[in-house]
């Protein structure tokens, strides 16, 4: 059994544009391990972003080479339901422009790992389910917001409905790509102390940021530069 | 649960797209337009197909009532002995009934106008035994000018239905054909033969001025045709008008006047008489020696059959009972006249009689079916148009749902769904409005063949005016959408004023073309339903393939979507 939770080797990847082929990752290697939060560190272009969606298995077309563990699991060779199955229930994503769908209300949103997990049991798992994203926006503050629309609420509330969407089925790891990018500086801080006060209960977490000051935030820094895992 | 069995034991949840696809629907405007569109072709379909089956129907029904079950034709020379043959027609167990008929061309002078300058109108004659006749096709239930036997269907006229101040009497005569007055023999006239009768928006006729042809007389002009199919000389006859009758056909109602059978036999020379044998030398008193008699003879026999009896049964034992009745014809020395050989005949059902008039509907309307079928493509084309702007719109959250786990199976039936529901939901109003229509077709079409009233487009130029209005208004604030949605909307008030003002009625359903005096108004459920299925399946089909664009969206692209 590995001792990481999370882990991805030399992992390499290029995209095709037009006639172009630009390398994004070049044998980059992570670890993250049970209860760690670790923060990807790189400017804009050094594959960061390309890390976190092949370590959360978003980016459907796998690394050129090298591969990811879960678990001490491969992932790459799971089916597509089971590829499905992994981004609804082991991991959660948090996004910099918050990603939620307009149409549902705050509570909706945070249900939606939920509806796509319930299967056709939904209806009696809907109170549990309710419940526990119900206790979720409440930690968050967000108990008078339940009803609302995403376009009613600033961002910083936008980004905590996010966070609860990722937490909504329990996963293991958060995988969360620039989540402050796109807030000042005190909201930035406080959905921060968010993720901080779930590490804290154990929640694994691999955070992608630009920012030197939020990677400090973070039990371990991983520099990316060009691809590679620097240092 | 360990990672693995986390990952394998998993269920994707098929509630979810309905949620969501409910959601698409009720919080946007595309998904009504698109509604709109089916419900439009929908609507057109079961219009334009309904009106046509309800046209062959009327068609069908009156054709029946109007000749019954089985015609047999002898045209010109006529059928002798018919009296013989409709008594064996009769005894058969498929026959209920059978009437001998006389069916030629005349001129009818007519009681107007004023002076002595009359109009002259050509028709088609039908010389009948009113008794036997009414039998065969209810020739009663024809006659329109007739007291209402109910105290319901006295209420159900307008008070100033001529009808209801009749007495019994000219029912009587119409069915004698007969003026019991004065025992002369009477004639009736098709509603429409005449110009005395206005047709009233319930249906119902008033005589024009004083022209309620029941009292006038008419002078009918026939011209016999001999065996040889020379022309006699023609004869004429006085006739008072005893009645009018109604078929519903309007090409009949408006060509065919009645008359009793011996009359017609008179005027045609197709009465029993005496036959001289021209060949042999003339007697000591120089007449010509006899042969023996020359019978009546008739044009036709219309047969009706006994209740489920179908047409083509009592045809095939018409068929025989005429090949018996010829040759005990033939074998009688007593009968100078033989009867045609059933060869020569022609005997068809009511369907085949009329199917010069009925094929070319029949094919006109599969032909409208198979053109307005077309619509179905343009069901699929509107929802495709529709459903790939909104997978466009929606590439984002297409994304965000395959980041919490969604299937492409659950993408794509979110949209599947979606076009599922426009088809329909459209479909329904479809065929509501579809209903609507046509239920209120011939209202909608005497509406539309009378003058605009004067508030219609007195109110649509002061709406245009007003919408100019605001348009200015608009464009003094500087907001260009609203000012060019006013201007779009004060320009077309306008026209719509400016061509209800033009308007001047227009015959839309010309009855002298479809036969029919009103456009039926029954929706045709076969149609309804199967035009809704297919709105549906094609919706269907036209949204499967932006469903299946969306459901192949990349997660990471459908992400950075911008």
């Amino acid at each position: 059994m590995s001792k990481f939770l999370l882990e991805a080797k030399n992992l390499r990847k290029t995209y095709t544009l037009g006639r172009v082929k630009v390398p994004v990752l070049r044998g980059a290697s992570f670890t993250l391990a049970q209860g760690e939060w670790v923060a990807i560190l790189g400017s804009s272009g050094s594959g960061k972003s390309t890390l976190l969606h092949l370590l959360g298995l978003l980016d459907e077309c796998d690394a050129d080479s090298g591969g990811v563990w879960f678990d001490g699991n491969p992932v790459a060779d799971l089916k597509f339901s089971a590829r499905n199955s992994y981004r609804n229930q082991s991991v959660g994503f948090v996004f910099q422009f918050y990603h939620l769908l307009p149409e549902l209300s705050v509570l909706e949103n945070a249900l939606l790992p939920n509806m796509v997990n319930a299967g056709m049991g939904w209806a009696s798992k809907r109170a549990q389910a309710q419940q526990h994203a119900t206790e979720l926006l409440d930690a968050f503050g967000l108990s008078h917001r339940l009803t609302h629309k995403p376009a009613e609420l600033s961002g910083g509330e936008r980004q905590r409905v996010a966070i609860a969407r990722a937490l909504a089925n329990q996963p293991r790891v958060l995988l969360a790509d620039e989540p402050t990018g796109n807030l000042d500086t005190k909201t930035g801080g406080e959905i921060l102390d968010l993720i901080a006060a779930k590490h804290r209960k154990g929640l694994s977490i691999a955070m992608v940021t630009h920012d030197p000051a939020v990677a400090a935030r973070a039990d371990r820094v991983v520099k990316l530069v060009d691809g590679c895992v620097a240092g | 649960m360990n990672t693995r069995m986390r990952l394998q034991h998993s269920t994707i949840s098929r509630v979810y797209p309905v949620q969501l696809a409910n959601r698409y629907l009720t919080s946007r405007i595309i998904p009504l337009i698109a509604v709109a569109a089916v419900a439009l072709c929908v609507a057109l379909v079961v219009i334009v197909v309904s009106v046509m089956s309800g046209f062959l129907d009327m068609l069908r029904a009156s054709g029946r009532t109007l000749m019954g079950d089985v015609v047999i034709s002898y045209p010109i020379r006529g059928i002798p002995w018919y009296e013989q043959l409709i008594d064996t027609i009769e005894k058969l167990p498929e026959a209920q009934a059978a009437t001998p008929l006389i069916d030629t061309y005349g001129l009818v002078r007519m009681p107007y106008p004023e002076g002595s300058e009359k109009e002259v109108v050509t028709a088609n004659v039908w010389g009948i035994e009113p008794q036997s006749f009414n039998r065969v096709t209810d020739f009663s239930k024809a006659l329109y000018w007739k007291p209402p036997i109910t105290p319901e269907a006295a209420a159900a006229m307008l008070p100033d239905d001529p009808r209801l101040k009749l007495s019994q009497n000219i029912l009587n005569d119409g069915l004698d054909l007969m003026k019991s007055a004065t025992g002369e023999p009477g004639l009736v006239l098709g509603m429409h033969v005449s110009i005395a009768n206005e047709r009233m928006r319930d249906g119902s006729y008033r005589p024009r001025y004083q022209w309620f042809m029941p009292r006038q007389s008419v002078t009918l002009t026939l011209v016999p045709i001999s065996a040889k199919g020379t022309i006699a000389e023609p004869r004429e006859r006085v006739f008072p008008v005893v009645n009018e009758f109604k078929s519903g056909v309007y090409q009949i109602d408006k060509n065919r006047v009645m008359i009793s059978l011996s009359e017609a036999q008179k005027l045609l020379r197709m009465d029993a008489g005496t036959l001289y044998d021209m060949q042999a030398p003339p007697n000591a008193d120089g007449s010509l020696p006899v042969l023996g008699t020359s019978p009546a003879k008739v044009h036709k026999v219309l047969v009706r059959a006994k209740p489920g009896v179908t047409p083509d049964q009592l045809q095939a034992a018409v068929f025989s009972a005429y090949e018996k009745f010829a040759f005990d014809i033939s074998q009688d020395p007593s009968k100078a006249v033989k009867a045609p050989r059933v060869e020569s005949m022609t005997i068809l059902t009511w369907e085949q009689h009329l199917r010069d008039l009925i094929a070319p509907v029949e094919k006109e309307r599969e032909m409208m079916r198979i053109l307005f079928s077309i619509v179905y493509l343009v069901c699929a084309g509107l929802v495709l148009s529709i459903f790939w702007a909104i997978v466009q719109e929606k590439t984002r959250d297409v994304g965000i749902l395959r980041s919490v786990g969604s299937s492409r199976l659950g993408i794509l039936w979110i949209f599947l769904q979606y076009g599922l529901v426009i088809g329909a939901i459209g479909g329904l109003f479809g065929v509501g409005l579809g209903w609507l229509v046509i239920h209120y077709i011939n209202f909608i079409h005497e509406t539309i063949g009378q003058d605009a009233p004067a508030w219609s487009y007195m109110a649509s130029f002061c709406i245009a005016l007003v919408s100019l209005a605001m348009c200015v208004r608009g464009a003094m604030t500087g907001v260009l959408l609203s000012t060019l949605l006013w201007l779009v909307l004060g320009i077309t008030l306008a026209i719509v004023g400016a061509g209800l003002m033009l308007h001047r009625g227009t015959l839309i359903w010309d009855p002298s073309v479809y036969y029919f005096a009103t456009i039926p108004d029954q929706v045709d459920w076969f149609t309804a339903i199967s035009t809704w299925f297919g709105a549906v399946i094609f919706s269907v089909l036209g949204a499967s393939i932006p469903a299946a664009k969306a459901a192949d969206i990349h997660p990471v692209r459908a992400l950075r979507y911008e």
